[in-house]
């Protein structure tokens, strides 16, 4: 059994882990971190939590360029590359970069010793004796090797699509709720419509709809929301964002981040890219009352 | 490879800057955009938050977390700690206000890292009030009082539920360390 003040350092290491900690409560850290030398350091809360942010962030977007490069020059400053080099390093993303070009700068123009040139030479040897080797091992080895076995294709097993697992939930779940889509401004030039199915046993869900209009992804994306009766209308549940690319009918799986118990409505909103946390509603598209 | 990104920071290489910036620059910006008010504000952020991974690089443990969770960790770190600075509040709750996270699709094959990908499951196992409480208030942001309010449990209650929360996903994404670990698995 932990003593109390072991129990307010695992308290405050795991305060520390979701948001900050207040001058007396990192000072109470300290302290309890000598008295508990083994907690000293201790990242695990943190990673825990970080490991937890992760799982639902967008990683997907991209640095802007000039603060690539500010970080580039920072790091020049920091580990002191500056001083003394001709070379600079190129501060375009790498994969950009090997497109055609070379990863330095053109100040950088390095000296080919004899041993850089043998290492290209070697290099160059091994590249066509694997040619060579792929050639007589692809194109010949079936009289070659006559004795071996061909190589059994593997097939991949087929996935089920979302159409297919939307019939499955239907016909598995007998709890299955469905709600019909509709514009939310009914002004709106766009007729939008479609259905929701929601099984709460399963906590699994599609949404099927026609004619919401094609978004651009990188300006903006659809996001479901589930007003659930045992939560604060004020926080519906986010069920996942979602893009649209084609016409016709599109199914998407809902996504609710925590359990829905009793949904009362869905509603789509356009949000910016990656979704937000709190809708502020302006952008309703559609809706679904159960 | 790329778990020897900082290793080889940490021994000064400088192409590793680079692979640094193209494998982990959009996830910390992204973060950032997140937890910052403005881009400007996130600008900063980012180039703090990269000064303290050089820094800590070497401290890199590729036992204890991947180089995405423990970049993303001092990313957070330092966010956090900007957000108490501008705030100047000792409690969380203003904090918590502005910590927000972007939601999205969880599909496994866009989760950033191993442990992000265990995390997904880990929470799964969670208690639905500890799940709730937990996705509440590190990826949602909100505060103690208002989780408290939004699923209708007292204030304590949300905290034993958080801490508890953190501790289990603690014991199953195995990041408590051997000897720590059995503290708190109670």
């Amino acid at each position: 059994m932990k003593n109390l003040n072991e129990e307010t350092l695992l308290d405050l290491l795991c305060k520390k882990a979701v948001a900050f900690l207040d001058a007396n409560e990192l000072e109470q850290l300290k302290k309890l971190e000598k008295e508990f030398p083994e907690w000293k350091d201790d990242d695990s809360f943190e990673l825990a939590a970080t490991a937890i942010n992760l799982s639902v962030i967008d990683s997907g977007e991209k640095m802007p360029f000039h603060l690539r490069s500010k970080i580039m020059a920072n790091a020049e400053d920091y580990f002191g590359w500056n001083e003394g080099l001709q070379e600079t390093i190129s501060f375009e993303p790498r994969n950009e970069v090997n497109n055609g070009s070379l990863a330095t700068s053109a100040s950088y123009a390095p000296k080919t010793s004899f041993w850089q040139s043998l290492g290209w030479g070697v290099a160059a040897f091994a590249c066509i004796a694997l040619a060579v080797n792929l050639y007589l091992t692809r194109f010949q080895g079936q009289t070659d090797v006559a004795g071996n076995k061909p190589p059994v294709l593997q097939t991949p097993t087929p996935q089920p699509t979302d159409v297919q697992k939307r019939e499955q939930l239907l016909a598995s779940a007998k709890d299955t709720l469905k709600a019909e889509v509709a514009k939310a401004d009914p002004k709106s030039p766009n007729e939008i419509s479609g259905d929701i199915v929601w099984s709460g046993s399963e906590q699994k869900g599609y949404i099927r709809f026609r004619g919401l209009p094609a978004n651009d992804s990188s300006k903006s994306t659809y996001q479901l929301w589930i007003f659930d009766e045992a939560q604060d209308e004020k926080y519906p549940i986010d069920g996942g964002v979602f893009d649209v690319n084609k016409d016709g009918e599109v199914i998407i799986p809902i996504d609710a981040k925590i359990n829905v118990k009793n949904p009362k409505m869905f509603a789509i909103t356009k949000e910016k890219p990656g979704g937000v946390v709190v809708s502020d509603r302006t952008g309703i598209v559609a809706i679904a009352k159960v | 490879m790329a778990q020897v990104i900082l290793q080889r920071i940490a021994d000064g290489d400088k192409t590793a800057v680079q692979d640094c910036l193209d494998n982990y620059g959009g996830l910390v910006w992204s973060l950032a955009r997140r937890m910052c008010r403005n881009n400007a504000d996130a600008e900063d952020a980012v180039q703090e938050i990269f000064i303290d991974v050089w820094k800590n690089a070497g401290r890199f443990d590729e036992n204890q977390a991947s180089e995405t969770t423990f970049i993303a960790m001092i990313a957070r770190r330092r966010l956090i700690d900007r957000l108490r600075k501008v705030t100047r509040k000792p409690d969380i709750d203003s904090l918590e206000d502005i910590l927000y996270e972007p939601s999205k699709d969880s599909n496994e094959d866009i989760l950033t890292s191993i442990e992000a990908k265990e995390a997904a499951k880990a929470m799964k196992e969670l208690r639905p009030e500890q799940r709730q409480a937990i996705y509440l208030s590190i990826v949602q942001g909100c505060s103690h009082q208002e989780i408290a309010e939004t699923l209708d449990m007292p204030l304590g209650t949300v905290k034993t539920h958080i801490r508890r929360g953190l501790m289990q996903m603690r014991e199953i994404l195995g990041s408590g360390n051997s000897g720590n670990s059995k503290e708190v698995s109670a």
